[in-house]
């Protein structure tokens, strides 16, 4: 009962107090079930707020062969990460670090999968916070501006991080970092959230109404 | 259940790429925005650490008049601010704009209080967010932080041009001179105790010497406090133990002054800092203290005795190396932040007394005139515009005289004296005038009855040639003599104006030709060749159809006055167009002037002599979309204009 209670208080709060963790991982491969995590990085938010000096890195030692197109994406080679720790060592401290913010991040679940399946193996509760995905979060907005954009913007190959950066005037730069895409997440958020109570989306529940991955 | 959460970002490797890349993007920002490019790197490193980002998106307010004081210093990353301010019983206006670099929020959370200004994005705008407590250690630290941030705090020059039209610049010959005399001279001996003294003794000390300032040394005998009447003031009120040593109770006292520096900038940082006594610092070491009664007896009634020195000069040899001195004076108040209304003021104020004196010694050597006379300025020097280069332009009326023989005697007398104090002006700095609109040539030295012959022809008979000829005159100012001369001159035009409003159609038609720069799809229109090739003239483009049009509206309703800010202050009860448009006029007007003055000043600092092209290559983003907007409004106004005095315009 007093569980509900505060999780029914929380889902009230609104989009520019509540806190957030916006989170990017780097993978040897994209197959959740087989491939590892060689980096991931995170940083806060508070309402709209980035807060810069919260940001958190990690290079993990996957123990296994990471694959070669996913180190032409990450530029993270086997050499660069053998003296790292494990990701036993390090997960922990990622679900310290995250709490009981919401998560934020593109295409988010598929980063949980990752450690979920990880946190599992070693023992641990896996990351049950709610997870928010910017992408999801894109595609409502472009359908609420009026139904001709969900028609021209809503092909895949449009959703990708980047393309998504370009269009709001988030500043990038080409290759991908777990942190950098975390902070270009974040910016990315920043400014979703900035547009969202127009639309109607107050509460951290409108927020998952629209955007939980 | 929650986890055990380690404090974010504590066992993180210090030379990790990746992690230091967010923030490394943050230091470098601050690396190469002022204030923060004089911290060290270990403190700009924890400053960046300790910073947030938040996105404001166009229109939205970040701050708000009367509102809670500012949290933070925000610092602009990317786009723009306007600031606003609403005075009683007033609309919003804004009174300045900030882009990429530029901070704000620093004044109301160092007072506190509430906010004073409103701040709105004018563009999609990302800020970093320096939070108070962190700022706060920032200035205490950091006293050079401090002091760029306060600069914003106090518009000073404007203050003190106030103060000065308040007094009417009466001085005396016996004032020392506030911009000339360096502040180690007036410094007094200081009275130092250490700061281990106890709080009734070093009274007991400030007692016995008659001060109301002690100045507190640390165990090596370094300056470290002031103790002054407020401080003991709040022991008392605090019933404060008389026996706790007197450091605990100082102030530290950041402000100094080097001895070589003048009075002028000393009472500068006095006013900006709201303090009444500052330490003189020379050769590193403590030379003495000035408070802001000796400054006030150095100024005496006049703030800006830079005129005593002029008025003691006998020749106009001595009169040109203090001219000389003009144009540092117009960079510092330009450097001080100086409203472009102000900078001018005192520039005009300075150079009346310059011609006055000029006039003087004229008089001096061609004795007592036959008949009275007027000595006129016009153009910019008579709507009290100048800026650096300012080109003579002015004029003698005499009284009219009753025979041939007391015509020629004028004739022959007003001559000589204009050739005189024309070449004069040309010798202290001031350019003679290319079109020749000056006292020493005979078409401009003429009786009053001549002088109501041309407006008479002017307004009566309006050529367009002689139109365009005639605009400067009426801007005419007296500056010496017999004023009512000027004054029956100006009511009989405007009597000749009421009469015939055709004139102003040729004026109107005259003035919008000269439109400002802005192509069709909103770029700069630039010369296409010659020496200012992609240059264009601001004064040409920009000042002149303001000045033109505020001018007409002004003749149009009566308004007798000749600058362009008093003009547009007193139309707006009388006229449409100001009435509607009065803020953004008076606000493009102030932009576009101050701009010129800048970029004047940048020319003579690199060399070269002030001139009135501008490339819009070496504006900032946020110029150039100021100047855009300002010629915007020109060419609106022009637009009404041509509406209005269709039926005129021929």
């Amino acid at each position: 009962m007093l569980f509900f209670q505060r999780k029914d208080k929380s889902l009230l709060q609104a989009i520019e107090d509540a806190e957030y963790t916006v989170l990017d991982t780097e993978t040897t491969g994209i197959d959740p079930q087989k491939d590892s995590i060689v980096s991931f990085g995170a940083v806060k938010m508070k309402g709209g707020r980035i807060d810069i000096g919260s940001s958190i890195y990690r290079l993990i030692n996957p123990s296994r062969g990471i694959n070669h197109s996913s180190i032409v994406i990450h530029g993270i080679t086997p050499s660069d990460v053998a003296e790292e720790p494990l990701i036993d060592a390090v997960l922990p401290e990622l679900a310290g670090y995250c709490g009981n913010n919401l998560i934020i991040g593109h295409f988010i679940s598929l980063d949980l999968k990752f450690i979920n399946r990880e946190l599992k193996r070693i023992g641990r509760t896996p990351l049950k916070n709610h997870l928010v995905d910017t992408c999801r979060i894109y595609e409502w907005l472009k359908s609420n501006e009026g139904s001709f954009s969900r028609h021209y913007s809503g092909r895949r190959d449009d959703l990708d991080l980047f393309s998504l950066a370009r269009e709001y005037d988030v500043p990038f730069a080409e290759g991908h970092n777990a942190l950098g895409d975390a902070f270009i997440t974040a910016q990315l958020f920043q400014k979703f959230l900035s547009r969202l109570p127009g639309s109607g989306v107050k509460t951290v529940q409108d927020l998952l109404r629209i955007g939980k991955a | 259940m929650p986890l055990t959460i380690n404090p974010p970002g504590k066992k993180i490797e210090q030379g990790d790429p990746a992690r230091i890349m967010i923030l490394e993007e943050a230091i470098n920002f601050l690396k190469n925005n002022p204030p923060f490019h004089l911290l060290e790197e270990p403190v700009l490193k924890d400053v960046a650490r300790s910073l947030s980002m938040e996105f404001y998106p166009r229109g939205s307010v970040i701050l708000k008049q009367d509102g809670p004081p500012s949290e933070a210093v925000r610092i602009i990353k990317k786009g723009s601010v306007k600031i606003l301010m609403r005075t009683e019983g007033e609309m919003d206006s804004v009174i300045d704009f900030r882009g990429e670099g530029d901070s704000f929020g620093f004044v109301s959370l160092v007072a506190g209080d509430r906010q004073k200004t409103t701040v709105i994005a004018a563009d999609d705008s990302v800020c970093y967010i320096l939070g108070r407590d962190r700022a706060l250690r920032l200035i205490e630290a950091n006293p050079a932080v401090a002091e760029f941030f306060m600069s914003h705090l106090t518009r000073f020059v404007d203050r003190t041009f106030e103060e000065m039209r308040g007094r009417r610049l009466s001085y005396s010959g016996t004032d020392r001179l506030l911009f000339t005399t360096p502040a180690g001279d007036i410094a007094k001996e200081v009275i130092t105790v250490s700061e281990d003294t106890t709080i009734q003794e070093a009274a007991r000390v400030m007692t016995a010497h008659s001060i109301s300032s002690l100045i507190i040394l640390n165990g090596s005998n370094v300056p470290a406090g002031i103790v002054t009447d407020r401080d003991l003031r709040k022991v008392v009120a605090n019933a404060r133990s008389l026996t706790e040593p007197v450091k605990y109770i100082m102030s530290i006292s950041l402000i100094r002054v080097d001895a070589g520096d003048s009075c002028f900038e000393a009472i500068m940082k006095m006013i900006r800092y709201n303090i009444h006594h500052m330490l003189v610092i020379k050769d590193g070491e403590l030379k003495g203290i000035i408070t802001n009664h000796d400054l006030l007896l150095l100024q005496g009634t006049s703030p800006l005795s830079f005129v005593t020195d002029i008025e003691k000069q006998k020749t106009v040899e001595g009169l040109a190396p203090v001219c000389a001195k003009m144009n540092n004076i117009i960079g510092l108040l330009i450097q001080e932040g100086a409203k472009a209304g102000s900078v001018t003021g005192i520039i005009t104020e300075i150079n009346d007394r310059l011609l006055k004196k000029v006039i003087e010694i004229a008089e001096e050597e061609f004795g007592h005139p036959p008949v009275p006379y007027c000595f006129i300025v016009f153009g910019s020097e008579g709507r009290k515009e100048q800026t650096f280069k300012t080109d003579q332009d002015n004029a003698v009326i005499y009284a009219d005289t009753s025979s041939a023989v007391a015509k020629e005697e004028a004739k022959r007398y007003f001559g000589a004296l204009t050739v005189f104090i024309n070449d004069s002006l040309a010798q202290t700095g001031f350019p003679s005038c290319p079109a020749d609109f000056m006292a020493n040539n005979p078409k401009w030295c003429q009786p009053l009855g001549s002088w109501k012959d041309y407006f008479e022809k002017w307004i009566t008979r309006p050529m367009p040639d002689a139109v365009l000829k005639s605009l400067i005159f009426f801007d005419m100012r007296p500056v010496y003599g017999k004023f009512s001369l000027c004054d029956e001159l100006r009511s009989f035009y405007f009597q000749l104006l009421a009469k015939n409003k055709i004139f102003l159609g040729h004026m109107a038609n005259m003035i919008v030709r000269n439109s400002p720069p802005i192509g069709f799809f909103k770029s700069f229109v630039v010369e296409k060749s010659g020496e200012h090739k992609n240059e264009f003239d601001l004064k040409l483009r920009g000042v002149m159809p303001l000045n033109d049009i505020v001018r007409l509206f002004a003749l149009e309703s009566g308004v007798k006055l000749t600058t362009t800010l008093d003009r547009i202050s007193a139309l707006k009860a009388r006229h449409p167009v100001v009435r509607e448009y009065h803020d953004e006029i008076v606000h493009v007007f102030e932009l576009i002037m101050m701009l010129r003055m800048h970029c004047q000043y940048e020319q003579i600092k690199e060399g070269r002599s002030p001139g009135n092209f501008i490339n819009p290559d070496r504006l900032s983003n946020l110029e150039k979309k100021s100047v855009r907007e300002a010629f915007h409004l020109i060419s609106k106004l022009q637009g009404m204009v041509v509406e209005m005095y269709k039926p005129l315009i021929v």
